[in-house]
């Protein structure tokens, strides 16, 4: 039981972050029908940034809870920040021109995007693995057998949040009800006075800057990061927003998790050698028995 | 537009029209081939620079055939067979590439090796050390380093009399590396008296092993070994000490490296066992000055430098003893049995091209840095 527990935390931590990702998918696919396949090169690129700025504040190990969970602020901010913009520039540079375009296009544009940023970022920061220091004292919390560490606590916390945030965004507040008309019909949206463009633009700086976050976080849990990176974690969650229902917020939140926990316990129970593979039965599961997804209300086919 | 792109056609039409002109100097090239780029690229390096100063050493000593100067061409496998395939074909396909070093890991050199014995190119790994390689017939394929069918019984055999290990977990990366040495690891080890608790593998490239380190966790194991390279090396030591995991990790070569203690974090990474296939080189007085001016071109000096240094030089040596530059010559020289002095002693090798020189020694991770243990 113990076992089962300690291996409940560890999915939940990665299917925190996935989550996270699945949420700029799901985001972007809700407005305009794109499965943004350079999203999982911005998780990678908000990780750089999060090391970025350690190495420039120079923030080191050792120090104190408060001042680390500081610098974990300022971080999160700073790549955010950098990140959303990004997600922006991608939407206007790769996507905006050929939004009358079939599909197809913007698809094969997104995969051009995401070839541009990992050979970007391999240029810059270099072909090697980075070590990411820690920041956060090595505190663990021990209940009998099961062990949970500071540092899952923060990725899970900093996700619930941060979901929280977005649902509340969404749901209850102005710039969400423009999202949501958006999401369903540009044009009728439009005649109501809603700025699409802008919307979009939102959309893409959020999403983007949810993996941002995420970026952060894996890189700070797994102390290493590398140029390819935003590939395997981008397929994970794409495959989570697609079992949450594309295009739904929850959803992808939901989904995410049960990704991260479909892994942990398939490859703590299973095998780990087929550890990659959970993950993908379910997408296939998904696809060919419920299209739309657990939370998904509708197969939108109408662009 | 259209000027832009005829604009764009001229420095293209340039290119082709002069590069037939000018008359090139002759030159023997020598490739070198292993992952320059990626999570491996730190290792992958060592082989690079290790022949990198060989062939300018020699070039500064003059012509090792009269009118020739030697040339490195390096090609990036990206530890991945495919792309090292790709390399072997560009180096058999280029007549003026005598030799080639590489490349890093067993599953890189072994479908490449095939293409060097058709284009009848001498190859002389520094790393690669599954004992298959050595067996396949092909009278091209030469190795300076020893293999796993040794390292792996001598880890077994360290882990179970100096470490008192009883019972073990067994990790491997199911590569050709890394599952050939955990099995050759695991056989020493069951023969000597000792229990493997469970044997797993894991993906190279993946990041999360706390769910397969949580099963390992309650069969309480003395030790865990692990067959593969240092990235999932580092995050194994990592992810154990944050479960609270006591036993230490053992591995092979492939771990032996200063990234895994700054990826791991030196405090996590303390205590970690790796045997290397060969001796400690910073101790040895040949090598003193071998150790000075690489460190002076290229930084610390790394786990394969010396090791490809000397394929490297015994290469050279081969071509300047042919005395041509005709392949199956520089074959033959190698095929000889003639001994090739060099910073690891004096190599000979067998009939299927593995040196007669082989060490394999114990490393440890003590305050922060690789500590040589012993030679075993």
């Amino acid at each position: 039981m113990e076992l089962f527990f300690q291996q409940l935390i560890n999915g939940l931590t990665i299917g925190t972050i996935y989550a996270l990702i699945a949420l700029g998918y799901t985001m972007v696919y809700g407005i305009i029908q794109l499965i943004n396949f350079a999203h999982g090169e911005v998780f990678m690129v908000g990780a750089y940034i999060g090391l970025t700025v350690i190495l420039v504040f120079g923030f080191a190990a050792g120090a104190s809870l408060p001042a680390a969970l500081l610098y974990l602020l300022v971080i999160l901010l700073i790549s955010m920040i950098v990140c959303g913009l990004l997600g922006v520039l991608i939407d206007q540079v790769a996507y905006r021109p050929i939004r009358n375009s079939p599909r197809l296009v913007a698809l094969i544009s997104a995969i051009g995007v995401s070839f541009v940023l990992q050979n970007a970022v391999m240029l810059i920061y270099g072909p090697m693995d980075k070590g990411i220091p820690q920041i956060f004292p090595d505190i663990k919390f021990i209940f009998g057998e099961v062990t949970l560490t500071l540092m899952q606590l923060i990725i899970m916390a900093v996700s619930l949040v941060l979901m929280i945030f977005l649902n509340f965004l969404v749901q209850k507040t102005q710039i969400g009800r423009a999202m949501r008309a958006t999401a369903q019909d540009h044009k009728m949206a439009r005649l109501v006075g809603i700025n699409v463009n802008r919307i979009i633009s939102l959309t893409f700086f959020i999403g983007s800057s949810m993996a941002a976050v995420g970026g952060v976080l894996f890189g700070l849990y797994y102390h290493t990061i590398n140029f390819h990176d935003g590939y395997l974690a981008g397929l994970k969650a794409f495959t989570a927003a697609v079992l949450g229902g594309i295009g739904n917020i929850p959803g992808a939140m939901v989904g995410g998790i049960l990704i991260g926990l479909a892994e942990g316990l398939g490859a703590g129970y299973i095998s780990s050698e087929w550890k990659n593979v959970f993950a993908f039965v379910i997408l296939i599961l998904v696809l060919l028995f419920k299209p739309t997804g657990l939370f998904g209300e509708r197969v939108s086919d109408r662009a | 537009m259209r000027n832009f792109r005829i604009l764009f056609f001229i420095p293209l039409a340039a290119i082709i029209a002069f590069s037939g002109c000018g008359k090139k100097e002759p030159v023997i090239k020598i490739g070198v081939s292993a992952p320059f780029t990626g999570d491996q690229a730190s290792i992958g390096l060592t082989i690079l620079n290790g022949t990198k100063l060989a062939v300018d050493q020699a070039n500064a000593k003059g012509e090792i055939i009269p009118g020739y100067k030697l040339e490195l061409v390096p090609i990036d496998d990206q530890h991945n067979p495919t792309q090292a395939v790709t390399a072997a074909k560009k180096f058999v396909s280029d007549p003026e590439v005598l030799g080639v070093v590489g490349h890093l890991n067993s599953s890189c050199t072994k479908p490449a090796s095939q293409i060097y014995h058709n284009g009848r190119l001498v190859q002389i790994t520094p790393a690669s050390t599954n004992p298959d390689i050595s067996k396949q017939g092909y009278d091209t394929f030469f190795r300076v380093c020893a293999t796993d069918d040794l390292q792996g019984p001598k880890a077994a055999q360290f882990a179970f009399n100096e470490l008192g290990a009883r019972n073990i977990y067994v990790i491997d990366d199911k590569t050709t590396y890394g599952k050939g040495l955990a099995d050759e690891f695991k056989k020493a080890f069951e023969k000597l008296g000792g229990k493997v608790l469970g044997r797993q593998g894991i993906t190279q490239g993946d990041k999360d092993f706390t769910p397969l380190l949580t099963k390992i966790r309650p069969l309480n194991p003395d030790l865990i070994f692990y067959g593969g390279i240092f990235p999932e090396a580092s995050l194994l030591i990592k992810q154990s000490k944050d479960l609270n995991i006591k036993a230490p990790l053992m591995a092979g070569d492939g771990i032996f490296d200063m990234t895994l203690i700054n990826l791991a974090t030196p405090q996590a990474a303390e205590g970690t066992y790796a045997t290397m296939i060969g001796t400690d080189v910073k101790s040895m007085p040949q090598a003193r000055e071998f150790v000075q001016s690489y460190e002076e071109k290229f930084g610390p000096i790394g786990s394969y430098s010396a090791y490809s240094f000397d394929a490297a030089n015994i290469l050279i040596d081969a071509i300047r003893q042919a005395g041509t530059t005709n392949r199956e010559k520089v074959v033959e020289v190698l095929k000889s049995g003639k001994t090739f002095p060099g910073l690891l002693g004096q190599t000979e090798f067998d009939a299927n091209g593995d040196t007669k020189n082989k060490i394999v020694s114990v490393f440890r991770v003590k305050d922060g840095k690789w500590e040589h243990v012993r030679t075993v």
